[in-house]
């Protein structure tokens, strides 16, 4: 009994051994290493198998909640080669110089790249990002439940009492102050106090008589099987929950929304670039892109893909068709320090009411 | 034996190393304003103004709420639990036992994502409701469903303790209060849960303090909305990058719970813990 | 006579009810990972699809190694220093034992979100790169305090000259350690060692602060998944209840086939003797 228990002890603790180390990642000395740092459910994993496959490469790949996380996580010392951030955490990264430049020779599908997509506020010239894709923020409802007539509330429908309890919100600050500053008829990137405390209230008087339920990517099956009848969703969630769920339609109200664009971008502590732009451009081919937009949903930068799925697999759903050139609609800038604690603060408040 | 003492060192250095540092830092943090780096900071006691806000006093007293709530309902369902188990034989009760310990074992995030297929507002408990023509209910994202996943994880913890303490007694003890005339609740009281009173307040004291840190089930059944002070701290540290907020809240946390066992320890005799 | 046995049927009803509580969640899951669709509610027939997809899953079965591999290894390590170091307390002065074990209770009463962020801290103050390796060494300190729990109470029972003896007999204090208080200390050292293997499977919060570079547990991958409906994490909730079940079932039962055993091999040596 004894032997036996201690050779059972050695064999488990060699393939424990055998296990911790292969699994730390470091059996490629010869293997190329990619570390890619991305939002959840937002590409198609079975691209990145193939592009190691092809490339002869390893792909570490991670996810993040929120650009808030993505960025507090680089800051405490995490190193990635590509990001996906969003347009003002592009911003931020670029003014605090950790980004790289593109080289877009290397990018030989750049040509099918929306134009209408590049050249963005925040990067005019696509020094440092490559269009990854693009959107609105909007209201999806179920038309069974919701008066027409209350939808020209616009943001305000999300504080309409009759639809109590039955509200989905985004657990996102920017998003969620951006609602409140529309509805006020404020822009969504003011750095007037009063404004923000205004805002602030309105979420706080929302969140008193609506009972509101903040999610994230938990709004898609949830709405897909209609289990509230109003949510606050990115234009193509809406896509894809519409695909599914026949009873839900879309609508981005007049007040105004954000018009959003997530870029790859490469990081200042890439060591092996070209494998980088490879990969960037692996994703911006035409049939990659189609893949990847059929898993995702979202409206792809890559124009070929984003007419095929818009004339074929989301036919008729002009939630993939975001709204593009309304004078209302903002894109989100860069946020100072002091604003953004201030935002910070008031968003907890309103989390932990 | 002095040769043995020199086995204490490297456990020591060790605790040193990732127990009293860590727990240094956290307050080095909570005491100072440099973010998240340490090179520019100073010391502030900033972190703890802004704490004195009565919406964070809320925080507090919510997760202190289902923390007694929690603590308390398992108490009125394990205590029976324990002493009932204990009424049958040997053998069934060591079965007994294991089957209580088994969901222990099985992975947190399993057994809550589990949870949330059956409170979903699409989920088992509606489907079967809406066949017996009831009303569905909705519960998920609501402090209910968060209550009953706290509970059902909670329970084992407090039924082992309870269970070894009245094991411990010796059954002629309640035969004898009999012969001697007492009538069943006062030899309940007086001997049965005498006895059990160490186990208990361990069982409480373990209950209470992982209930009011709980982070991960308020998120997945709660929802963002359910901010509870394990919430707090975590959107702290991973989405609002303010460290040195998120250590004082921990800091703040870690003092209360260690005089509250502190205190509780002091009332129970046995030293065993 | 007859009240006794009513009482325990209640007794049992009591028990039952509770059971199903617990179980309840555990059966449901294991339900539907056999389901051919999607759905979590409806059961639209028999399908292993979602095994399949488990076991080719790459990020999944990488999670898994990492959880038992990370497991195994911390309670072996923490088992160890934490016998050890429970044996060399007891021969140090009473001052020095009380303060020792007042620092060794603090990862276990401290709440977990605490001590994860503690050292989430540590490692980024000192910019030691996290991953696989920072999530063994957080998991060894925070499962050894539990082994030196149930270590502790067997060495304070033990006779203290017990290892004085051995030496004076001719033993190395090795020998005397190993031959002598180690099997004495047996039934502590396997409670602590189960203790430590449940603590570290089961790891959440901490593993999640410290892990970097891809590294994630079970834990990390469900909560990633959790988001949307993924009949894949009921496969894998699966598996793992029904080896926890056979384990526990084995453990539990091994000393009685053992002593069955002997028992056997004892009445047939017996007879032949006679």
């Amino acid at each position: 009994m004894k032997k036996l228990t201690s050779i059972l002890l050695v064999v488990v603790l060699t393939l424990s051994l055998s296990a911790g180390l292969t699994g730390c990642g470091n059996k490629s000395k010869d293997k190329p290493v990619l570390k890619i740092f991305n939002a959840g459910e937002y590409i198609d994993k079975s691209l990145l198998t193939e592009f190691e496959k092809a490339y002869g490469c390893e792909i570490i790949y991670e996810t993040f909640d929120s650009n808030e996380s993505m960025y507090t996580k680089i800051r405490s010392g995490e190193t990635y080669d590509i990001l996906v951030p969003s347009d003002y955490m592009i911003e931020r990264l670029i003014k605090e110089d950790y980004l790289a430049e593109i080289d877009w020779d290397q990018i030989t599908n750049k040509n099918l790249l929306n134009p209408d997509i590049m050249g963005q506020s925040y990067d005019p010239d696509n020094t440092y990002t490559v269009p990854y894709y693009y959107g609105t923020v909007g209201i999806l409802y179920n038309k069974k439940v919701v008066d027409k007539e209350d939808l020209s509330d616009g943001w305000e429908l999300l504080r309409n009492e009759k639809y109590k309890d039955d509200v989905y919100m985004i657990d996102s600050e920017r998003d969620s102050f951006m609602i409140a500053l529309k509805a006020l008829g404020y822009s969504m990137n003011t750095t007037k106090e009063k404004q923000i405390n205004r805002a602030y209230r309105w979420l706080v008087k929302q969140r008193d008589t609506m009972n509101p339920v903040y999610v994230t990517d938990d709004v898609i099956d949830n709405m897909i099987s209609g289990n509230k009848s109003i949510a606050v969703v990115y234009s193509g969630d809406a896509a894809m929950i519409i695909n599914e769920n026949k009873d839900m339609a879309f609508f981005e109200p007049e007040q105004g929304t954000n018009f959003w664009t997530d870029c790859m971008v490469i990081t200042k502590t890439c060591e092996n670039t070209e494998l980088a732009h490879e990969f960037i451009n692996f994703i911006c081919d035409a049939d990659n892109a189609y893949i990847n937009t059929q898993y995702i949903g979202y409206s792809s930068a890559v124009q070929p893909a984003y007419e095929l799925m818009r004339d074929d697999d989301y036919k008729g759903i002009d939630a993939y068709v975001p709204r593009t050139e309304y004078k209302k609609d903002e894109v989100f800038t860069y946020q100072s320090n002091k604003i953004r604690k201030q935002y910070s603060k008031l968003w907890t408040k309103i989390k932990a009411y | 034996m002095k040769h043995f003492r020199s086995m204490t060192i490297p456990y020591i250095v060790w605790a040193l190393a990732f127990i009293v540092a860590p727990f240094v830092l956290i307050i080095i943090y909570a005491f100072t304003d440099g973010g998240l780096s340490l090179t520019d900071a100073s010391f502030s006691l900033d972190s703890f103004h802004d704490m004195i806000d009565p919406l964070y006093a809320t925080v507090f007293a919510r997760s202190f709420e289902t923390g007694l709530i929690t603590t308390a309902v398992c108490f009125l369902l394990g205590y029976p639990m324990a002493y009932f188990i204990t009424k049958f034989d040997e053998k069934v009760q060591s079965i007994l036992i294991l089957l209580t310990t088994i969901p222990m074992w099985i992975n947190l995030l399993l057994r809550t994502y589990a949870w949330i297929g059956i409170l979903s507002d699409n989920g088992i408990l509606n489907a079967v409701l809406k066949s017996l023509g009831i009303q569905p209910i909705s519960v998920m994202y609501t402090g209910v469903a968060v209550n009953i996943g706290l509970v059902c994880n909670f329970l084992p913890f407090m039924i082992l303790p309870i269970h070894t303490s009245l094991s411990k007694m010796d059954p002629s003890l309640l035969e004898a209060a009999y012969d001697l005339g007492a009538n069943k609740v006062q030899a309940f009281v007086k001997v049965v849960f005498k006895y059990s009173i160490p186990g208990v307040l361990n069982g409480v004291i373990l209950t209470f303090l992982m209930a009011i840190s709980a982070f991960v089930i308020p998120k997945l059944l709660g929802g963002g909305q359910y901010t509870l002070l394990g919430n707090l701290i975590e959107n702290q540290f991973i989405s609002v990058g303010n460290w040195n907020f998120g250590s004082a809240i921990s800091f703040i946390l870690a003092i209360v719970i260690l005089f509250t066992i502190s205190f509780l320890k002091r009332v129970d005799p046995d030293d065993e813990t | 006579m007859k009240k006794f046995h009513t009482s325990k049927l209640l007794y049992g009803i009591y028990i039952g009810i509770l059971f199903v509580f617990f179980y309840l969640p555990i059966a449901v899951t294991m339900f539907f990972s056999f389901n051919s669709s999607k759905s979590l509610t409806h059961f639209s027939g028999f399908s292993l699809r979602w095994y399949v997809n488990l076991i080719t899953d790459r990020e999944i079965v990488d999670a898994v190694w990492v959880s038992i591999s990370i497991a195994i290894l911390a309670t072996l390590i923490s088992t160890i220093l934490g016998t050890l170091t429970s044996i060399g307390i007891s021969k140090c002065r009473k001052v020095i034992r009380e303060l020792f074990m007042n620092i060794n209770n603090i990862p276990m009463m401290n709440p977990d979100i605490v001590t994860a962020i503690g050292f989430m801290i540590l490692f980024s103050s000192l910019r030691i790169p996290k991953g696989y390796y920072t999530m063994l060494l957080a998991h060894i300190t925070f499962c050894t305090p539990y082994v030196i729990t149930s270590v502790w109470p067997k060495v304070k029972n033990l006779d203290p000259n017990l290892a004085d003896a051995a030496m004076d007999l001719g033993a190395t204090p090795f020998q005397a350690l190993y031959k002598v208080l180690l099997p004495m200390l047996k039934e502590g050292i396997f409670a602590g060692a189960l203790l430590a293997f449940t603590m570290s499977f089961d790891d959440f919060v901490i593993s999640y602060f410290v892990t970097g570079n891809g590294v994630s547990n079970i834990s990390i991958i469900v909560y990633n998944m959790t988001k949307r409906t993924n009949p894949t994490i009921n496969a894998l909730s699966t598996i793992v209840i029904l080896v926890i079940f056979v384990t526990m079932f084995i453990v539990r039962f091994i000393p009685y086939i053992v002593r069955k055993n002997k028992k056997g091999r004892n009445h047939i040596l017996h007879e032949e003797i006679n």
